[in-house]
């Protein structure tokens, strides 16, 4: 970490506690885990953990970079529902569809979120409401499209969710990577310090002549395109598509980025925190799961961990 | 380099500049001055490419120009310096002096070493002492505005625009700032400098312009122009004519709001003072003093960290602002439009909000009732409006701090602190303020003024009390009472040292 | 200075905006929007559909009523839609005959209450923000009713609740008396009670209200407090409506009391509306949803249209100065 932050030390160790407690309940967990039951602590188990955080990840990483800006994209869900039924719905069990399929969808996904994006900047209303609204409209779209689950893909084509490299499975393995490219991209890319500027301060940001507009553009475009990712690698999981594969998503996506120590008013935070929030909660789910606690309890779980790591981040209330 | 010629811009419901002229040269420091609500920082933000003028004409470096966005103007080589200052708090210092202007490598990705190698250079000739990695969040306020300084210094400006530059300020610093103002002049910068402080602008500028009201008064070489001369120009009257007489000489007031030891977290240090019946008493400093925050901790506004408060005699333990509203005690903030106004509300519901049990019946606004008190205070403080029902957000500055003034002197009939009570607000409505808080005074209530012009502190108080740096500095009554002897009191330095030239805040 | 016949025309109530439209322009739209739909659907007129739409209003319009107290207070409440399909689930809880009214009534309440406390505390006095501390509200109440539930519930709904939820006399629902009557009180209290002003004045600016003197953190808490007490009642009627429960009962009831209200002209960043214009936000929006039934549409672009409506209304009402 410390080539990633030339932050004096004394001010990184205080912006960062958050994601050092995170770490910390990991850990706690694990060693929890390895209590209670011998299976948790099986390679095979720990994969699967892996394997099951995957979606999560990917939905969360755009998620991240929107709520960075001081924005949110609550049309997750519903893309990844659109994108996931059209997949399957489109290939219809067709190896030739693949590819050509995999990069439309990826494309719509890029288009979608260009289309928050540019709404954001146009009608100048919060992005809340936007992707609230973007999110309504595609739920209606996809029913339209198909009331149940459409098509099929090819057996071959869950080799992405179940595949291996080295041992290792595929998405996992691809979520490092990509992680570390937008960690990259945040920290060296010009576009990337700005959006951080935008999300502290986006009338500063304004003032300064930094370009919001393509800051915008860039994090729900990015949002949208992880939301095709994250939908081809569901579907590939499932074997098929159908409307309410993204359902919780929204919420979800959000879970991790609030616990990995991202602030939601912007400005502060970054996408490690947030893989470490999507391992915690996968971690969290497995553990529950081998103490047999139903996954209504589960719900009620998640519920929880959001509301103390909002109130734990927030930052020191003004009081005039 | 920089033309204005009759822009204009009006706000819903308030013109603010109308036909405005004013022309820059390259290589000159052309200083723009004028009381509040003159319409300086519409003329700033319009050269900034943030407004977009009703009518005028803008020429840059001699073409006609129209900025679209701010971008346009800095593209163009204008920097601003606002008063409120641009800093992105979760930033570091050195990220925030090359936000926009990024040192890259050969690759084109932003080079962090570099950023911070050359923060660090700019900072030294500049002459402070600034930390280029840490938050800029965690900087003093005079470290934050000279950072922004520096920002300047980044890249090649035509156009230097500095709004209000040394608010925050020491005497050092500003000297800092003038050398360098100094070395961009004679590189045939544009200087545009707009300050309360005259002493500074006889210092450093060439030429001034003054405004009053949102329109153009004249434009002077520095040379052709004194002191009083320009007062008055910004005045438009002389100044003797603007300030009430003051309370008659003889026995002081009873000490109706008393308070020891107050300390509030990182503002005031173990502050004490004394607000006496029937008299202005003027609360003193520079901007950053922590002023606000001492009659806001005794408010119950602020959490104080120790400290006693006595209002009438009685000790009042555990103050929130219900309870010292219930004593008697009222605050017309400084920010109206934050603190002050209820925006969305009328002038009736404005004037009772501090004391809703005076119109509640059965748990009901007796609307009837409301209305009634709000036309006896329409009449009784001049404001100007349609009526009780009209809405505040439609309404002048100085119309709106009547209204406020009209809802705390209904309720507030022991201690009434106001914080910048003429800020924003035309000259005719602040001789009106003027009027008004010498009458309650007359009507035997305590008032405690914070300001930070000078002539108002000197023209209003019969008593005034200076803070440095969070602490009491010194008291002043009667005669001693000079811009002088605050400004000492306001600056000298606690450790003993020689005191420099140091000025007060505007 | 005053001109005094000037002032006295200005009797009005205390709310003003600049930016507030004319207050016929939702009327005004309401009845265009029916007479359209009555020239393109004749059906759409007669009185069993007039009768259906009225008894689907009052549901929606009893949570926009809450939801209008949250809003003006600078919030948004998405726990509605928990809160609502809970006390519907505790109707069939019981025995299913009206001996049971009481003790459903008051428990419901008391969770609809228990919510609005849960989303106060965390708004105010944790600063979380309404939208995600009305989130996972509203997701730890679906847990706990999910565990409650075992899945699925069973079980009748009391005669009476059904009475009131489906019933109509002289073609007037019996809920929409019920809603009539919230609608008042609550209309008063917003309007026209000190507790109202202060609902303003916080929703307006909290800082503000903090330095009247107001406890702004308790009429904000309070705010939460009656959105979740007129979810529980709105569930109840709901569940007397569909006569059936099961776990999603008012599913989509938090995104389309939202946007009545917002439609209604009460803005997103508070101190502005009335209940009123909420209410006609709820009709708009029933009628709009009946009408793409009526005309033979795709249901589905109900949703559609709601979240066109979501934005476009927004874009009217709560531009930000970025």
């Amino acid at each position: 970490m410390t080539a990633l932050a030339p932050i004096r030390l004394s001010s990184r160790l205080r912006a960062n506690q958050g994601v050092l407690v995170v770490a910390a309940l990991l850990v706690i967990l694990l060693i929890f885990g390895a209590f209670i039951s011998d299976r948790f602590r099986t390679t095979s188990n720990i994969l699967n953990i892996f394997e099951q955080s995957t979606g999560l990840a990917l939905v969360s990483l755009g998620q991240t970079l929107a709520i960075l800006t001081g924005g949110i994209d609550l049309s997750v869900g519903s893309m990844i529902s659109l994108l996931s039924t059209l997949t399957s719905g489109l290939i219809a069990g067709k190896v030739s569809m693949v590819l050509p399929v995999a990069i439309g969808i990826l494309l719509l996904g890029l288009l979608i979120g260009i289309c928050n994006g540019l709404l954001i900047i146009w009608l100048r209303v919060h992005p809340l409401i936007v992707t609230l609204g973007m999110s309504a409209v595609l739920q209606g779209i996809v029913l339209l499209y198909s009331l149940g689950p459409a098509g099929s893909v090819p057996p071959s084509f869950n080799f992405l969710a179940y595949g291996k490299v080295l041992g290792l499975p595929i998405g996992a393995v691809f979520i490092l990577v990509l992680f570390l490219l937008v960690a990259l991209f945040l920290r060296y890319a010009r576009l990337g310090r700005y959006i951080y500027a935008v999300g502290d301060d986006e009338v500063g940001a304004r003032l300064m002549g930094l370009p919001r507009a393509r800051v915008m553009l860039t994090v729900y475009g990015f949002s949208g395109f992880c939301c095709g990712l994250a939908a081809i690698y569901l579907t590939s999981r499932f074997s098929v598509g159908q409307p309410y594969t993204g359902l919780n998503y929204t919420l979800a996506s959000i879970t991790p980025v609030v616990v990995g120590g991202t602030l939601l008013s912007g400005g502060k935070g970054g996408v490690f925190g947030t893989l470490l929030g999507v391992y915690l909660i996968s971690l969290l789910n497995n553990v529950l799961n081998f103490m047999d606690v139903s996954t209504h309890y589960q719900l009620i779980a998640q519920g929880l961990i959001v509301i103390a790591a909002v109130s734990i981040y927030v930052e020191k209330k003004k009081r005039v | 380099m920089l033309n204005l010629s009759g822009i204009s811009k009006s706000f819903i419901g308030v013109q603010a500049l109308s036909g405005i002229n004013l022309d820059v040269r390259a290589g000159e420091i052309h200083a723009l001055v004028g009381e509040n609500g003159a319409g300086k920082s519409t003329t700033i933000k319009i050269v900034a490419g943030v407004y977009k003028p009703d009518a005028g004409q803008m020429e840059f470096e001699g073409k006609p120009v129209q900025w679209a966005r701010p971008a346009d103007a800095k593209n163009a080589g204008i920097h601003v310096i606002y008063q409120e200052f641009v800093l992105f708090p979760h930033l570091t210092v050195a990220e925030n002096i090359y936000l926009g202007h990024e040192r890259r490598n050969r690759f084109g990705f932003v080079d962090h070493a570099r950023t911070r190698q050359d923060a660090s250079d700019l900072l030294r000739k500049l002459g402070v002492d600034i930390d280029p990695q840490i938050l800029v969040s965690e900087l003093t306020v005079a470290d934050q505005q000279m950072v922004e300084i520096s920002k300047a210094l980044v890249h090649k400006v035509k156009l230097l625009i500095l709004d209000e530059p040394t608010a925050v300020i020491s005497g050092r610093e500003a000297d800092l700032l003038f050398a360098r103002l100094a070395a961009l002049k004679a590189e045939g910068v544009a200087i545009l400098y707009v300050s309360h402080r005259l002493e500074e602008i006889f210092q450093i500028a060439d030429r001034v312009t003054v405004f009053k009201d949102g329109a153009h008064v004249a434009t002077k070489d520095i040379g052709d122009v004194t002191r009083d001369r320009l007062i008055s120009m910004m005045v438009g009257r002389d100044l003797k004519d603007i300030f009430p007489p003051k309370k008659p000489k003889g026995e002081p007031g009873k000490v109706v709001l008393k308070a020891e030891n107050v300390s509030v977290e990182g503002r005031v240090r173990n502050a004490g003072i004394e607000v006496r019946a029937g008299e202005i008493t003027a609360l003193a400093g520079l901007v950053g003093a922590g002023r606000t925050e001492l009659a806001m901790g005794i408010f119950g506004g602020l959490p104080m960290s120790s400290g006693s408060v006595w209002i009438d005699g009685e000790k009042v333990d555990a103050i929130t602002p219900a309870t010292a509203i219930s004593k008697g005690v009222g605050f017309v903030t400084e920010d109206r439009k934050g603190q002050g106004l209820a925006m969305f509300l009328d002038v009736a519901a404005n004037i009772s909000a501090a004391n809703l049990s005076a119109v509640t019946r059965n748990g009901l606004i007796d609307r009837r009732l409301e209305n009634e008190i709000a036309r006896k205070e329409i009449d009784n403080y001049r404001v100007v409006c349609r009526g009780p029902a009209t809405s505040v957000a439609t309404m002048s500055g100085g119309n709106q701090q009547k209204v406020i003034v009209a809802r705390w002197a209904r309720t507030s009939r022991k201690v009434l602190i106001l914080d910048e009570p003429t800020r924003g607000v035309d000259v005719g409505a602040k001789t009106e303020i003027y009027r008004i808080m010498r009458g309650l005074a007359g009507e035997g209530i305590a008032i405690l003024m914070i300001s930070s012009e000078l002539p108002e502190v000197v023209g209003m108080s019969d008593r005034v009390v200076v803070m440095r740096e969070g602490a009491i500095s010194g008291e002043l009554t009667g005669a001693n009472i000079s811009e002088e002897a605050i400004m000492s009191l306001a600056t000298q330095h606690p450790t003993g040292k020689v005191p420099t030239a140091e000025v007060l805040a505007q | 200075m005053v001109d005094v016949s000037q002032a006295r025309a200005t009797e009005g109530p205390a709310i003003s905006m600049k930016s507030r439209l004319s207050p016929y322009a939702l009327p005004m739209f309401l009845i265009a929007l029916i007479a359209v739909s009555g020239i393109v659907s004749p059906a759409f007129l007669s009185t069993s559909n007039i009768s259906n739409m009225l008894l689907q209003v009052a549901p929606l319009g009893i949570v926009v009523i809450g939801q209008a107290f949250v809003i003006i207070l600078r919030g948004l409440d998405l726990s509605v839609s928990s809160v609502m399909a809970t006390a519907a689930v505790i109707a069939t809880g019981f025995s299913g005959q009206n001996s049971d009214v009481l003790s459903i009534l008051l428990i419901a309440l008391g969770i609809g209450i228990a919510t609005g406390l849960v989303n106060g505390w965390l708004v105010t006095k944790r600063s979380v923000s309404p939208f995600l501390a009305t989130l996972a509200t509203m997701i730890v109440l679906q847990g706990f009713r999910f565990a409650y539930t075992q899945g699925a519930p069973s079980g009748n709904v009391p005669p009476l609740f059904r009475l009131i939820g489906s019933a109509t006399w002289h073609g007037v629902p019996y809920n929409m008396m019920l809603l009539v009557v919230l609608a008042i009180v609550f209309g008063v209290v917003l309007a026209k009670s000190r507790f109202g002003r202060e609902v303003y004045i916080t929703g307006g600016n909290p800082t503000t209200a903090r330095l009247l003197g107001i406890n702004a953190d308790r009429v904000t808490i309070i705010g939460y407090v009656i959105s979740g007490a007129l979810a529980a009642i709105a569930g109840l009627v709901l569940s007397g409506y569909v006569g059936i429960v099961d776990n999603w009962v008012g599913r989509g009831f938090e995104l389309d009391s939202i946007v009545a209200a917002v439609m209604g002209g009460i803005s997103l960043s508070g101190g502005q509306g009335g209940i009123l214009g909420g209410l006609f936000g709820a009709a708009i929006l029933v009628v709009v949803f009946n009408a793409v039934l009526l005309f033979g549409l795709p249901v589905q672009l109900q949703i559609i249209i709601k979240g066109l409506v979501i934005v476009l209304a927004a874009a009217f009402y709560v531009r930000r100065r970025i």
